[in-house]
């Protein structure tokens, strides 16, 4: 029989079956036939991560308004872009992130500095101060008196309190809110006296923030000048448990989709998570900052979180990573005293001694703007070669250096300088010098450490885990 | 107080521990009422969560057991009884819990009616004993009250002993006197009564007058029910002063209300009959009641706190410190509110004797008191409460241990979050509003202007939904008997059929049948042309399409000659034809004529006996025979020079003479090489023939056994061939070249073709010098085309094609080694070898030189392969050589090869060389000494040692840890590769175990080019995606 060679044309082997479908690629996936496959990836993955450092630029827009340094900001429950902001002086706005406009101004909210504001419900905005009032504010452009955006706004409630008010928080769902001052009090919006205190007994400590738990809504965390952390719960009345740690903290979070986890951003430059079903270790212990970290808030994925340090730098943490977060500063950026995520995890907030809020890309070299499937895809796929060829020294190299360096290391190798550079972000040489100091100091506290357990008789003196000397005392 | 008037008998359970529980329920309740009352009493605002509080004290007390120890180490059963209750308490306000709201207010309050509920239905049934009103009084002053019922335990207990001494004789007396007090004073209604005569009982001690005896005689029977009856009662009561309490009341009463139940079950009867008999025993009972209450109602007035009087039987100091009792002295005169207190004790069986006339029950009534009692008797005191911090850091511990509990149920959550591969955020999806449209529709109201005019409209109209509902069933009703059954009857026969057909289906897809599947699918086939004629392409799928393509092919390649064709059917069948139609169909005809004359024309002149059917078949057939022919007449040449020699040889002639001898050869040898080409030529394009016929592409190599080979992904099936070991040890070769013993082995082996084979010509050819050193991998001559010896049919399975293939091919393979080893052997015999110069005349002694070989192959296998290589030599001179017919000249090349490799020993050579890389690599130490320095010179000095400094140590590598060590054959490196260096890791990374672990995720590639691309997506996904400008709230709690 002759073989007859046919001519044929089947579509569907070649076309793609819907129209937005990519074309349909046939390709020999036998491995024998790609001897140089990774090679190739790993060209790529360097390309990549030097894309990404050529690409990482985090800063996008800084919002004005506040004549002082903002102390506390909050972001308004299920949207994207509206952010109330409390400053040293008494003034409090509502930002539209998105079209960064003010969509309130109170200009004089509080006497002196307005120390924590949050959302109610919907349009209504609770701000505490130190002139020890709780106000509450109609955030809609026109509010209940029939104010508008011009005209000067009146608080819809005044709860007067005893003490100046360090912070406030807003139950989740419930129309309570708590306070803290020298104790913590429990406020329902529509009464005017607490409806509770809650008190560690023998504590005579200002508690300086208070925090719902987001999702066990009824647990309450606060922490004091007397370098405590408290857990409440508002359903027992009751202060339930403090631990007493080396150094008071600054500012805490509760992980949004961990709901056992807390986060405390302490004086002692580090920030910790805690399971507050033991609370004898923290769970994790993140350094890097080269001074206090003054806030801290979690993404709402509850696998990053950011803080805002006296150093004058925003770090951005990977959660359970306890080193090398992205570094993020500008020149004129000032102590950091609040920081944010907003809803989406997309961008961070900073506000800072300089009166200003920044808006940061949660990560630097994300390109913002809609993505076509096709370059999500490249995206993707880049992400992963990262990933895969971290482990490789010259990916790792580059992605641990800064845009910069990075051309230095390109082209201007030569130069040694540059080349050291390389190794690591670019960051301001204050913060720099601070680290090497602080380096020195720990390695000598160390060495001093070692020495004298060399001095001891054998046995008796045994190095401690770092993660036990966080927490001094745990009381019930 | 108006309903405490009836008086009634209440139920005594009769299990010992319920009594113990009832007891001492009341006892601790009075304990922390008393507590809690000085507590609550300041605190003037009342935060929602309180109640929440006390419940959370309690589990305090509960679970500190080592603190209350020293307190009450006498009260053991109670606090597990008290477990069940108070878990019951706890529970269903933790787990109900509702998700985010505190839930624990309406909680409560639900609680509180039930027990509110619960206390009024009790009050009834004991309203007899007044207790609404005593326990007002009790509200009232607690603390004392507190001394006063831990002192009525003892004192049932007293009496109990009394009882069972002087059951028999004293009950007769005894109630006759209750009768009689009671119906003095029966009109005396005063609160605070029941106090007072507890306050009695409780001072009695050291003072006892008869009268007394009797009243607390009297009295016992009260307080015994009161003690249990109390539980229930006591919360509803205190509902009214603390709502605190309410929590643990209602655990605690619920339970016992429990068990009540349970417990009293048996006693049913006794109750029933006893309410029958109510109102025989009713008017004696009630005597005793208002007795009791009129008991002793100054004294309570005058000396509260005189009453407790120092009691001799608890002597504790402790004790006596908490309570704070005062001695008691006489206070007031005896009248009707005091009764002097000279009598003996009041007895139970004094209370108990009004029954002995009716009851039935007396008997168990007596039983459960004497129970009650005995056991009271351990219960002396109540513990004290603890101090107020100890309390409360047992409270905050309790609260933490709960808060624990309640955030670990998300660790299930977080567990999974943690360990998931990808997360996509918002995890929690928002409900999707799928709303139907029923839903909507159900749902909808008009609203605006239009809407409601629309749906006027359709009202009107009577077209709304449930209009149109309403109608349909209306037709439904409208519908005649007969008529629904004929749709029934319809319906039916469908369902039926549906159910024949679907088994028919069944049954025939179970045939196995051949045949049966070949005519099903002919029919089908059949009716799909049929109907395919109007079905377009999308609807047939590839494999038709692919069989429709060949068909048209086909057709195109054969059918353009033929009368079969479309045209020319059509043209048949049409009948009458015009001139130029005509003129096609013979032009058609003629041009089939033709190419059936060309393709037979130029082979045999007889074609005549072919067939007229001009198939494929046929074309190919004729080729084939022509070129058989050809090769026959070839070999009758060939036989007929042979013929030639032989009977040259035989005869003596001039051609004897070496000269003609020489020119003869040398005619034939160019004769040979024409025939030869001629061979090659035909030989080669049949063989191309074969392989087309195959489909494998492959080259066909010299095998007797099959192999399979996979080269890149596809498979290859062919005649195995027999490969040289080529790795065979170079060593040998070289020292084997110069043994000329082994020749006969090594000829007798080899594998040379025969004389015929065009190779060497073709080799000359095609490279001038040839090399020694190739040796030819294949033989394709082949002068005959083989018949088939087995038949393969059209329709025989493809394995036995391709099995048929390699059989042929083996076959082939098997001829020609055999030929060759003819030659060989006719190679061995050396004056064949001069004399005959050319073997290709191996015809006549084939049959001996075959045996001669297969014998010398058994011999020689054992070495043969290791002298391949020189026999390849060899042959490739033999055959090289063949022109001239000079064997000698073989022998003369293995000498060439000797000398050329004569100095070669390689193994040795390899075998320093790989000594003297360890050498090199080991650790060694180096002397850097200088000479002349650092050392004295001159005669007389010794030589001194080296310094240690200035000996350098080289760390190489140890012989033993050499990756090479103990492998003879190769020589590893031990040097690091520079090079390579760059893209090594210094440690295994972290999520690895193991290097295999790592590297093989190294290798697998993620981009689209080595991936499908679902797996390209599903590699490269992110471990957390989240949606641009989607909000991402916080885990919640779903109901």
């Amino acid at each position: 029989m002759v073989k007859i060679s046919v001519l044929q044309h089947a579509p569907s082997t070649h076309l793609p079956a819907r129209p937005g479908d990519p074309t349909p690629t046939s390709r020999n996936l036998d491995p024998l036939m790609h001897p140089f496959a990774r090679a190739r990836e790993r060209t790529r993955a360097l390309n990549a991560v030097k894309m990404e450092r050529i690409f990482a630029k985090p800063f996008i827009a800084a919002l004005e308004g506040h004549v002082d340094a903002v102390e506390t900001m909050a972001r308004k429950p299920g949207t994207l872009n509206v952010v109330a902001s409390g400053s040293w002086d008494g003034g409090m706005i509502v930002h539209d992130i998105s079209l960064r406009r003010h969509i309130l101004r109170v200009d004089e909210a509080h006497k002196g500095k307005i120390s924590g504001v949050c959302f109610a419900d919907e349009d209504r905005l609770l701000t505490c101060g130190v002139d020890r009032n709780v106000k509450l504010w109609d955030t809609r452009e026109v509010d209940e008196n029939g104010a508008g955006p011009s005209d000067v706004r009146k608080p819809l409630n005044v709860f007067p309190g005893k003490s100046a008010f360090n912070s406030i928080d807003h139950h989740r769902t419930d129309p309570i809110f708590a306070t803290a001052s020298n104790i913590v009090q429990i406020w329902d919006e529509t009464k005017s006296a607490p409806i509770s205190n809650l008190s560690f007994p023998t504590s005579i400590e200002t508690i300086s923030a208070i925090k719902f738990n987001l999702s066990e809504s009824s647990v309450l965390a606060s922490i004091g000048s007397d370098r405590t952390f408290t857990l409440y719960d508002i359903r027992t009345g009751k202060a339930e448990r403090r631990i007493v740690m080396q150094m008071r903290s600054n500012a805490l979070s509760w992980s949004p989709t961990f709901p056992t986890t807390i986060l405390l951003a302490s004086e002692d430059h580090n920030l910790y998570t805690f399971d507050i079903r033991s609370l004898k270790t923290p769970s994790q212990i993140y350094k890097a900052h080269v001074a206090a970290v003054m806030s801290c808030d979690w993404s709402p994925t509850g696998h990053q979180f950011v803080s805002g340090g006296w150093d004058r730098t925003v770090r951005i943490w990977q959660e359970g990573r306890g080193t090398a977060p992205e570094v993020y500063h500008t020149k004129r950026m000032q102590r950091v005293t609040s920081t944010l995520f907003t809803s989406d995890a997309k961008y961070v907030l900073s506000g800072s001694d300089d009166g200003n809020i920044r808006i940061w890309k949660a990560r630097a070299h994300e390109k913002l703007g809609i993505l076509d499937s096709r370059e999500r895809a490249a995206i993707e796929y880049r992400e992963s070669l990262k990933q895969k060829w971290k482990t490789d020294a010259q990916v790792n190299k580059i992605s641990r250096s800064d845009f910069l360096s990075l051309f230095a290391s390109v082209y201007i190798v030569a130069d040694r300088q540059l080349s050291s550079l390389s190794r690591t972000r670019h960051i301001p040489k204050p913060v720099h010098k601070a680290g090497q100091l602080k380096r020195t100091m720990l390695e000598a506290q160390r060495v001093k450490e070692e020495r004298r357990r060399k001095h001891t008789r054998a046995g008796e003196s045994k190095p401690t885990a770092e993660k036990r000397k966080v927490v001094i005392a745990e009381q019930s | 107080m108006a309903r405490a008037q009836k008086p009634k008998q209440s139920r005594r359970p009769q299990a010992k521990s319920l009594k113990q529980n009832n007891l001492r329920g009341f006892a601790k309740r009075q304990s922390l009422k008393s507590q809690r009352s000085s507590k609550y009493s300041e605190s003037s605002d009342v935060y929602e969560y309180q109640p929440e509080n006390v419940r959370r004290s309690k589990v305090k007390l509960q679970l500190e057991k080592d603190e209350l120890d020293g307190a009450r180490r006498d009260i053991s059963g109670s606090e597990d009884e008290d477990d069940g209750p108070k878990r019951n308490g706890l529970r269903p306000r933790l787990v109900g819990e509702n998700d985010d709201e505190g839930g624990l207010g309406s909680d409560e309050d639900e609680e509180i009616d039930s027990d509110e509920a619960f206390d009024e239905s009790d009050e009834e049934r004991f309203a007899g004993f007044n207790f609404s009103t005593k326990t007002k009084s009790v509200a009232k002053r607690k603390p004392q009250k507190r001394s006063l019922q831990s002192r009525t335990v003892p004192l049932i207990d007293l009496n109990e002993d009394e009882v069972e001494l002087e059951e028999a004789p004293s009950e007769n007396a005894s109630a006759s006197e209750g009768e009689d007090s009671a119906a003095d004073d029966e009109e005396e209604g005063d609160p605070e009564d029941f106090i007072d005569v507890l306050d009695m009982i409780d001072g009695k001690g050291p003072a006892e007058s008869a009268d007394e005896g009797e009243h607390t005689q009297k009295e016992e029977r009260p307080s015994a029910s009161k003690a249990r009856v109390e539980g229930d009662d006591v919360p509803h009561l205190e509902d009214e002063d603390e709502d605190m309490h309410d929590e643990e009341d209602e655990g605690i009463s619920s339970d016992e209300s429990e068990e009540d139940e349970s417990h009293i079950s048996p006693m049913d009867d006794a109750i029933s009959a006893s309410g029958d008999e109510d109102d025989d025993v009713g008017t004696s009972l009630h005597d005793l009641q208002s007795f009791i209450t009129n008991l002793d109602a100054g004294q309570k007035r005058k000396a509260p706190d005189d009453e407790a009087a120092p009691t001799t039987e608890t002597g504790e100091a402790r004790r006596q410190k908490r309570r704070m009792l005062k001695e008691r002295t006489e206070a007031g005169e005896e009248n009707e509110f005091a009764p002097h207190r000279g009598a003996t004790k009041l007895n139970l069986d004094d209370l108990l004797n009004p029954l002995a006339s009716s009851s039935s029950n007396l008997l168990s009534l007596k039983k459960s008191a004497k129970i009650l009692t005995s056991i009271s008797a351990k219960n002396q005191t109540l513990s004290a409460p603890l101090p107020q911090r100890t309390q409360e850091r047992l409270d905050r511990e309790a609260a933490y241990q709960q808060t624990k509990e309640e955030v670990d149920k998300w660790s299930a959550t977080m567990k999974k979050i943690k360990e998931a591969e990808h997360l996509s955020f918002p995890l929690q999806a928002q409900p999707a509003g799928r709303t139907s449209n029923l839903e909507l529709a159900a749902k909808f109201k008009p609203t605006t202007e239009l809407e409601s005019a629309v749906d006027r409209l359709l009202k009107s109209a009577k077209m709304r939904e449930e209009d149109i509902a309403q109608t349909e069933s209306l037709k439904m009703n409208h519908l005649s008997v007969e008529e629904v059954s004929a749709r029934r009857a319809e319906l039916a026969k469908m369902r039926e059929l549906m159910f024949r057909a679907e088994a028919k289906a069944k049954r025939v897809a179970k045939i196995k049948s051949k045949t049966y599947r070949r005519i099903k699918k002919k029919e089908k086939a059949k009716i799909a042309a049929k109907l395919g004629e109007g079905s377009d392409d999308e609807d047939m799928n590839e494999e038709t399409r692919m069989k429709h393509e060949v068909e048209r092919a086909r057709e195109r390649a054969t059918l353009k000659h033929k009368n079969t064709g479309k045209w020319a059917k059509a043209m048949r069948a049409r009948g009458d034809l015009d001139e130029d139609q005509r003129r096609d169909i013979s032009e058609m005809l003629s041009r089939g004529e033709k190419l059936r004359r060309r393709i037979q024309g130029i082979g045999s002149g007889d074609e005549s006996e072919e067939g007229e059917d001009d198939t494929e078949d046929d074309e190919e057939g004729a080729a084939d025979r022509i070129k058989a022919s050809a090769f026959e007449e070839l070999a009758q040449l060939d036989k007929g020079s042979e013929g030639e020699e032989d009977s040259g040889r035989k005869g003596k002639s001039i051609f004897e003479m070496k000269f003609m001898k020489d020119a003869i050869a040398r005619d034939q040898q160019r004769a040979k090489q024409m025939a030869d080409d001629f061979v090659r030529e035909m030989g080669e394009s049949n063989h191309e023939d074969d392989e087309d016929d195959e489909l494998t592409g492959g080259r066909i190599e010299e095998s007797s056994g099959a192999t399979i080979e996979r080269v890149g992904g596809r498979v290859t099936y062919r005649p195995g061939a027999q490969l040289r070991t080529v790795n065979s040890l170079a060593s040998d070769t070289s020292s084997i070249t110069l043994r000329s013993n082994d020749l006969p082995s090594d000829v007798a082996r080899s594998v040379t073709p025969s004389a015929t084979s065009p190779i060497p010509e073709k080799l000359g050819i095609a490279t001038e010098a040839p090399n020694p050193w190739l040796a030819p991998r294949q033989d394709p001559a082949k002068a005959v085309p083989k018949k088939h010896e087995i038949a393969v049919s059209k329709d025989s399975a493809s394995v036995e094609k391709s099995k048929n293939k390699l059989r042929k091919k083996a076959q082939k393979h098997e001829e020609e080694q055999s030929k060759a080893r003819n030659d060989a052997a006719v190679d061995i015999s050396m004056s064949n070898v001069m004399t005959l110069g050319d073997n290709s005349s191996a015809g006549p002694s084939k049959p001996k030189t075959r045996s001669q070989s297969g014998n010398q192959r058994d011999d020689g296998d054992d070495d043969s392969d290791v002298h391949s290589e020189v026999e390849e030599q060899e042959r490739l001179l033999d055959r090289k050589g063949k022109g001239k017919a000079n064997g000698v000249k073989a022998f003369e090349q293995r000498d060439l090869v000797a000398r050329a490799f004569a100095g070669d020993n390689v193994v040795r050579d390899f075998a320093e060389a790989k000594r003297r890389e360890m050498q090199e690599d080991a650790p060694k130490e180096v002397d850097t000494t200088l000479p002349g320095w650092g050392s004295w010179g001159g005669t007389g000095t010794r030589k001194a040692q080296p310094k240690p400094h200035l000996i350098k140590k080289v760390a190489g590598v140890d012989p033993t840890t050499r990756a090479d060590y103990k492998k003879a054959h190769v020589i590893i490196s031990e040097k690091r590769d520079k090079k390579a260096a760059k893209y090594m890791v210094k440690d295994l990374p972290y999520p690895y175990t193991s290097k295999a672990q790592f590297e093989r995720s190294m290798d697998i590639p993620i981009g689209t080019e080595w991936n499908t691309r679902v797996g390209f997506q599903r590699g490269t996904l992110p471990k957390i995606v989240t949606k641009p400008g989607t909000v991402i709230n916080p885990l919640e709690k779903l109901l």
